[in-house]
C-alpha cells in the first residue's frame, strides 16, 4: 500500500483543484484521486463559463458571499494563474413590467450581497452595451465577466502539481473505511491512505457523502445543453446577455466566449443519470428558438457543435434547491470535509470556497506554512495572438512555434508540444484541446486531429490502441493498417 | 523585411500546382507557391483510388500519380516553392504573411491566387444530437488515418451521406476487413457519382438507403450505435420510422465547404451559394489582384476540370501581371431555375465565357438554357441531369452583350 | 433480357442497357463512346475491377506505400489480391511506378507504387 497522505482530495476539477491549490500552500503531503483522465471532463468543463456578479443568490448565503469574493479576485487569480478571464459585464433584459419588477429586486438583492455598480438601464443604453440584443431595458453588472473554464482548473491543479500535489486519474473512490484513525479511500486500483479527505467529488458527491456515512442529502442532477456558435457571431455579443432570471435557474442565455465564440444555453432538465451528456434534439430546436428571441443571430450556418454539463444539485425533500453544503462533521467522519451541491457559481467561487475548507481544516489541525510554496503559474504562449514581431522572433527562437498544427486557429507545434508535457501526465486528445484550443475550430479537428494524435503518440510512446479521445475507452484506433512484419 | 512576388500562389494542391506550370509556360517566373503541408499534392496524396486523369491523361490514374504529373513539371521548371507554411494573413493590399520553422516571411504581391481547396462538413456543424463518443470521423480524416498514417479507424461502420468521399471510403474500410453495414443518404438521390454508387457500394453489397439520416449517437466513450430515421419531403425526420444499428464507428461524408478564412481576410466577398469568391470570367475576385481556382472556388467532382479552372485562370493572372489590369467585368449571372449556382458570377460580354454550374434536383431531361435580358441566347438538351455533377456550357461572345443580366437555368 | 449497367470507365457514368437472346448479347445501347461497349461486354462475360491499398514501408518518411493493380483484374479474385498485398513489407525508398507484384495471382496485372517513399532522415 501506498505512503499515508496528509489529504487526499477525491476529485480533481475546479473545485478539488483549487482545494488541492491552497492546501499546497502548507507542508502537508497532497493528493487528488480523479476519476477520469484529465481535470475537466465532468461538470468543470461543461459549463457557461460566467463569473456571476453574486447578485441571484439568497443574502446571507454562501453562494451569495463566496461568489462575490471570487469575483473579485479572478482579475488577480488570472494573471497569477495565467488563464483567459475578462470582466466583460453581463446584461438581464426584460420587456414587461412584471420583469421590471422582478429586475429590480433581484438588483434590490444584489446590493444587499455587496454586489457593486448594479444598475438598471434603459433601452438606449441597453443597445450601447450590447446593440444586437433585443430588449426595453436591463439591469447591468459590469462586474461579471467570462473565463475560459478549462484554462481556469487545469491552471489551479497544474500549479497545485508545481507545488507538490500528486494527482492520480483513472481512480474512482468505490468505498471508505477508517480504520485507526485513518481513512482508506478503496479504489477502482489501488486502496489510499490518509489522515484528511475531502468529498470535492462533484456529480459524486452524494455518493462520497454516503461512503463517509454522512447519509441523508438528496442530490439531483441539472443537465443543461448548449450551442457553441462560430467566432464570426463574437462581435455580435460583447458581454453574456440573460432573460430575467428566478433564484433557481440562470434561464437561456447567450454567452460570449473568452475566444470569440458564442455560446448558447443552457437548457435544464432533472437527471438522474450522471453519465448521460447526450444533447437532445429537442433541446438544440428549442436553444436556437428561445435563444434567438434574446438575440436573433442564433443560425446553422454558425453552429460549431453542441455540448453538455450536469450540475449537482442539493434538494430538500420538498425538491428545493438548497445552499452550498460546506461541513466537516466530527462525530460522524471527523477529518472529512463533506462538500455537497456545489453547482453553479462553483466555478466563480471555486477559491473561496477552498479557502473556506482549509479555513474549517485549520480550526482543527495546525497546519505548517509552506515556505516553497510558489502561487504563480505561466500559461501557454499562444503563437496566434502574438503581433507578427513578437511572432517572428518567437519562431526564431524556437522553430517549432513556426510549424502551424491547427490551422483554423494557427496554433502551433510548439503548444501542443507543451500541452502533452503537461504536469499533470494527462495523455488524452481533449488533454490537448483543452490546453490549447486546439480541435475547437471550424473543422473541428478535421486537419489537426491526425497530427495531434501522431504526436501524443510519439512524444508519450503510446500504442496505436492507447490513443483516447477523453474518457477510458475513448479509443481512436483499433489498430494499424498494415504490420510492420507480413 | 518585405519581399515582392510577381505571383503567390496559397496551396500546393491540383490547383495550385496546375496554376503554377501554366503560369511558368505563359512567361511567368517570379512566383511562390505556398503549401502548408510537407509535400506538395494537396488532397491528393491521400486519394490512392484510381478515376484521376481519365479526360486530361487518358489514363485512370491514382491521386498521387495525377498530382505526381504536376509536381515533375514544377521540378523540371525550377517552380520556387515552400512546404511546411502556413499563410497566417492576407492583406486587402497583397500582403502575405507566412510562417513555417524557418521564420516569417512577408510577401507583397502583385497577383494572389488562392487555391487553399476546402475542408469537411462536420457533425457538430449538424449538430447532430446525441453523445460526443470516439468513433465519428469525417471521411477525408479516415482517409487520412488510414492511408498515410497507417491507422484502422474502426471495425463495424455506419456511412452517413453519399457523397464521393463516403462512397470511396466505404469501399477502402471493407477492402481493409471493415464490416460497413450500410450508407444513409438524407436526400432521396445519391450525392455522388453513379459510378461510385456501382463501384464502391453495389459491387461490395453495402446497402444505400435514400431519405435517411442518422438521427442520434450512442457511446458514452466510443460509439456503440446510432439511430437512423426515413425523412420526409422536407428532409425531416419521420417519427416512429427509427431503427438502431450496433456500430463502433460513424464515417460522415455531408460535404465539403470552400476553405475560405484567408479570402475573407482580405476582405472579399463571398458568393453564399458556392461559398467561394465572387469572380468573375478571369476567375478575379472582386477584389483587383486577387484570384480563385479550384475547390475553395467552388466544390468539383472531378480533379481533371480543376487542373483546366486552375490554367485558365493563370492565363489571367498572367495577362494580369503583365498589364496591371483586366477589363471590367459588369454584367451580372444568376442561377435561374433548377441552377444552384454558377461560375462565374460577373462576365464582360465581350468574350468566349465558359460557366459552370449544378443542377439543384435531378431532372430526367431538361434544357440547359443561357439567357440575358430575358431572352435565350443559347439552349442545350440534356439527360440524366443530378446535383452531384457538375455541368458546364461555353457561350460564344457573339451571343453576349456588355450589358443585361444573364442568368442560367435548367427546364 | 435487359440488363442495365452503370459504366465505371468514366466520370460520365454512362447507364447502358443491354439486350441479351439465348447466349449472346443482341444490342447494346447508352453508352457516349466505345469504352462504353467494351466495359458492358466485359461485365456481362466476367467482370472485372481495379483496386488501391496501401504496402507498409520500413525505415520511409512515410508508413506506407499506396499501390494500385495496373489493369482491371476478376471483380470475385479482389480480396485475393489484397491477401497476396498484406504479405508484402517493403524498405525504403520506393519509387512511383515501381513494380511491387508482379502478375499477381497469374491475372496478367502488376502492382505498382503510386507515390515516392524516400528514406526517412
Amino acid at each position: 500500500m501506498r505512503q499515508l497522505f496528509d489529504v487526499l482530495v477525491i476529485g480533481g476539477g475546479v473545485v478539488g483543484s483549487a482545494i488541492a491549490r491552497e492546501l499546497a500552500r502548507y507542508e502537508l503531503s497532497i493528493g487528488v484521486l480523479e476519476k477520469n483522465l484529465d481535470v475537466c471532463d465532468e461538470t468543470s468543463g461543461r459549463n457557461s463559463g460566467v463569473v456571476h456578479g453574486g447578485f441571484a443568490y439568497d443574502t446571507g448565503s454562501w453562494k451569495a458571499k463566496l461568489c462575490l469574493q471570487g469575483n473579485r479576485l479572478m482579475g488577480d487569480l488570472s494573471a497569477e494563474l495565467g488563464f483567459d478571464f475578462l470582466r466583460c459585464g453581463k446584461v438581464l433584459v426584460g420587456n414587461t413590467d412584471a420583469e421590471y419588477a422582478q429586475l429590480e429586486r433581484t438588483l434590490a438583492q444584489g446590493r444587499a450581497n455587496g454586489v457593486q455598480g448594479l444598475e438598471m438601464v434603459d433601452e438606449k443604453r441597453l443597445h450601447e452595451l450590447v446593440p444586437a440584443v433585443i430588449g426595453k431595458f436591463a439591469m447591468y453588472s459590469p462586474n461579471s465577466g467570462i473565463v475560459d473554464p478549462f484554462g481556469l482548473t487545469i491552471a489551479l491543479a497544474e500549479n497545485a502539481a508545481m507545488n507538490g500535489v500528486v494527482y492520480f486519474f483513472d481512480r474512482e473512490v468505490e468505498d471508505i473505511r477508517r480504520v485507526d484513525g485513518i481513512y482508506e479511500l478503496v479504489t477502482n486500483d489501488e486502496t489510499y491512505r490518509c489522515r484528511w479527505v475531502v468529498n470535492a467529488a462533484g456529480l459524486g458527491c452524494g455518493k462520497v457523502s454516503d461512503m463517509l456515512g454522512i447519509t441523508g442529502y438528496k442530490v439531483i442532477g441539472s443537465k443543461g445543453d448548449y450551442i457553441i456558435l462560430d467566432k464570426r457571431t463574437g462581435p455580435l455579443l460583447p458581454m453574456p446577455a440573460y432573460p430575467v432570471p428566478s433564484n433557481t435557474y440562470m434561464g437561456i442565455h447567450v454567452t460570449n466566449t473568452t475566444d470569440g465564440n458564442v455560446i448558447v444555453g443552457p437548457t435544464a432538465e432533472a437527471t438522474g443519470n450522471f453519465a448521460y451528456y447526450g444533447v437532445y434534439q429537442k433541446n438544440i430546436d428549442y436553444l436556437a428558438e428561445s435563444g434567438s428571441r434574446l438575440w436573433p443571430h442564433i443560425r446553422k450556418q454558425d453552429y460549431i457543435r453542441t455540448y453538455c454539463g450536469i450540475l449537482p444539485k442539493w434538494v430538500d425533500e420538498k425538491g428545493v434547491i438548497q445552499d452550498f453544503k460546506m461541513e466537516i462533521k466530527d462525530d460522524i467522519a471527523p477529518n472529512a470535509v463533506n462538500l455537497v451541491g456545489i453547482e453553479s457559481p462553483g466555478l466563480t467561487a471555486s477559491v473561496p470556497i477552498a479557502r473556506h475548507v482549509i479555513d474549517m481544516m485549520r480550526e482543527r489541525e495546525p497546519f505548517k506554512p509552506n515556505v516553497a510554496f510558489n502561487p504563480r503559474r505561466k500559461g501557454l504562449v499562444r503563437f496566434s495572438r502574438l503581433s507578427p514581431d513578437e511572432q517572428a522572433e518567437l519562431v526564431k527562437e524556437n522553430p517549432d512555434y513556426g510549424q502551424i498544427v491547427c490551422r483554423c486557429q494557427n496554433i502551433s507545434k510548439a503548444e501542443m508540444l507543451e500541452a502533452i508535457h503537461n504536469p499533470l501526465g494527462v495523455k488524452t486528445m481533449t488533454g490537448v484541446k483543452y490546453r490549447t484550443r486546439g480541435m475547437m475550430g471550424r473543422c473541428q479537428g478535421g486537419y489537426c486531429q491526425m497530427r495531434i494524435a501522431q504526436l501524443l503518440e510519439k512524444e508519450l510512446g503510446l500504442a496505436d490502441t492507447e490513443v483516447v479521445y477523453s474518457r477510458k475507452g475513448s479509443n481512436l484506433f483499433v489498430g494499424k493498417v498494415r504490420e510492420d512484419k507480413a | 523585411m518585405m519581399e515582392t512576388h510577381d505571383v503567390l500562389i496559397i496551396g500546393g494542391g491540383p490547383a495550385g500546382l496546375a496554376c503554377a506550370v501554366e503560369l511558368h509556360k505563359q512567361g511567368v517566373t517570379d512566383m511562390l507557391v505556398v503549401e502548408r503541408e510537407a509535400k506538395l499534392g494537396g488532397i491528393l496524396r491521400q486519394c490512392i483510388h484510381d478515376g484521376f486523369g481519365l479526360t486530361r491523361f487518358g489514363e485512370s490514374l491514382s491521386g498521387p500519380e495525377y498530382a505526381g504529373r504536376f509536381i515533375e513539371e514544377i521540378r523540371k521548371r525550377h517552380i520556387p516553392y515552400v512546404t511546411d507554411t502556413t499563410v497566417l494573413s492576407v492583406s486587402p493590399d497583397r500582403v502575405v504573411t507566412t510562417v513555417s520553422p524557418s521564420g516569417m516571411r512577408f510577401i507583397k504581391a502583385k497577383a494572389v491566387v488562392f487555391a487553399m481547396g476546402c475542408r469537411e462538413r462536420t457533425r457538430g456543424s449538424l449538430a447532430i444530437a446525441g453523445e460526443r463518443p470516439s468513433g465519428v470521423f469525417t471521411a477525408g480524416v479516415a482517409q487520412s488515418y488510414i492511408n498515410l498514417y497507417n491507422k484502422m479507424v474502426g471495425k463495424e461502420v455506419v456511412i452517413l451521406g453519399s457523397g464521393d468521399i463516403g462512397m470511396i471510403m466505404a469501399r477502402r474500410l471493407t477492402l481493409e476487413g471493415a464490416h460497413v453495414q450500410a450508407v444513409f443518404e438524407i436526400l432521396p438521390m445519391p450525392s455522388g457519382l453513379p459510378r461510385n454508387v456501382h463501384q464502391c457500394l453495389e459491387d461490395y453489397g453495402i446497402p444505400l438507403y435514400l431519405s435517411h439520416t442518422i438521427t442520434d449517437i450512442n457511446g458514452a466513450s466510443r460509439l456503440t450505435g446510432v439511430t437512423v430515421s426515413e425523412v420526409d419531403g422536407q428532409l425531416r425526420p419521420i417519427p416512429g420510422t427509427e431503427k438502431e444499428y450496433a456500430c463502433d464507428t460513424l464515417i460522415l461524408s455531408v460535404g465539403l465547404i470552400p476553405e475560405n478564412e484567408l479570402t475573407v481576410d482580405a476582405g472579399i466577398p463571398l458568393d453564399p451559394k458556392t461559398r467561394g469568391a465572387d469572380v468573375d470570367e478571369y476567375h478575379q475576385t472582386e477584389r483587383e489582384g486577387f484570384f480563385a481556382a479550384g475547390n475553395v472556388l467552388h466544390v468539383h467532382d472531378l480533379v481533371d476540370f480543376v487542373s483546366l479552372e486552375a490554367e485558365k485562370t493563370a492565363c489571367s493572372v498572367a495577362e494580369y501581371v503583365a498589364k496591371g489590369c483586366l477589363p471590367i467585368c459588369s454584367v451580372e449571372v444568376v442561377p435561374g431555375q433548377g441552377v444552384g449556382h454558377v461560375v462565374p458570377q460577373r462576365v464582360s460580354g465581350e468574350r468566349d465565357v465558359t460557366f459552370s454550374l449544378r443542377a439543384n434536383r435531378k431532372l430526367a431531361s431538361c434544357s440547359l438554357e443561357v439567357l440575358q435580358n430575358g431572352v435565350a441566347v443559347m439552349k442545350r438538351p440534356l439527360r440524366n441531369v443530378v446535383p452531384a455533377v457538375m455541368l458546364e456550357i461555353t457561350v460564344p461572345k457573339a451571343k453576349l452583350s456588355p450589358s443585361g443580366i444573364v442568368e442560367v437555368r435548367l427546364v | 433480357m435487359t440488363k442495365t449497367f452503370t459504366c465505371i470507365v468514366c466520370p460520365n457514368g454512362c447507364e447502358i442497357r443491354v439486350e441479351s437472346e439465348g447466349g449472346g448479347i443482341s444490342s447494346i445501347q447508352g453508352n457516349l463512346c466505345p469504352k462504353g461497349i467494351a466495359y458492358v461486354k466485359q461485365e456481362t462475360l466476367s467482370p472485372k475491377r481495379t483496386f488501391s491499398t496501401s504496402v507498409r514501408v520500413l525505415g520511409g518518411e512515410l508508413p506506407l506505400v499506396s499501390v494500385r493493380v495496373v489493369r482491371p483484374i476478376p471483380k470475385e479474385r479482389i480480396f485475393d489480391a489484397m491477401a497476396e498485398v498484406r504479405k508484402i513489407v517493403l524498405a525504403a525508398p520506393v519509387k512511383a511506378g515501381q513494380v511491387i507484384i508482379a502478375d499477381i495471382l497469374g491475372l496478367g496485372a502488376d502492382v505498382i507504387a503510386t507515390k515516392d517513399v524516400a528514406s526517412a532522415e
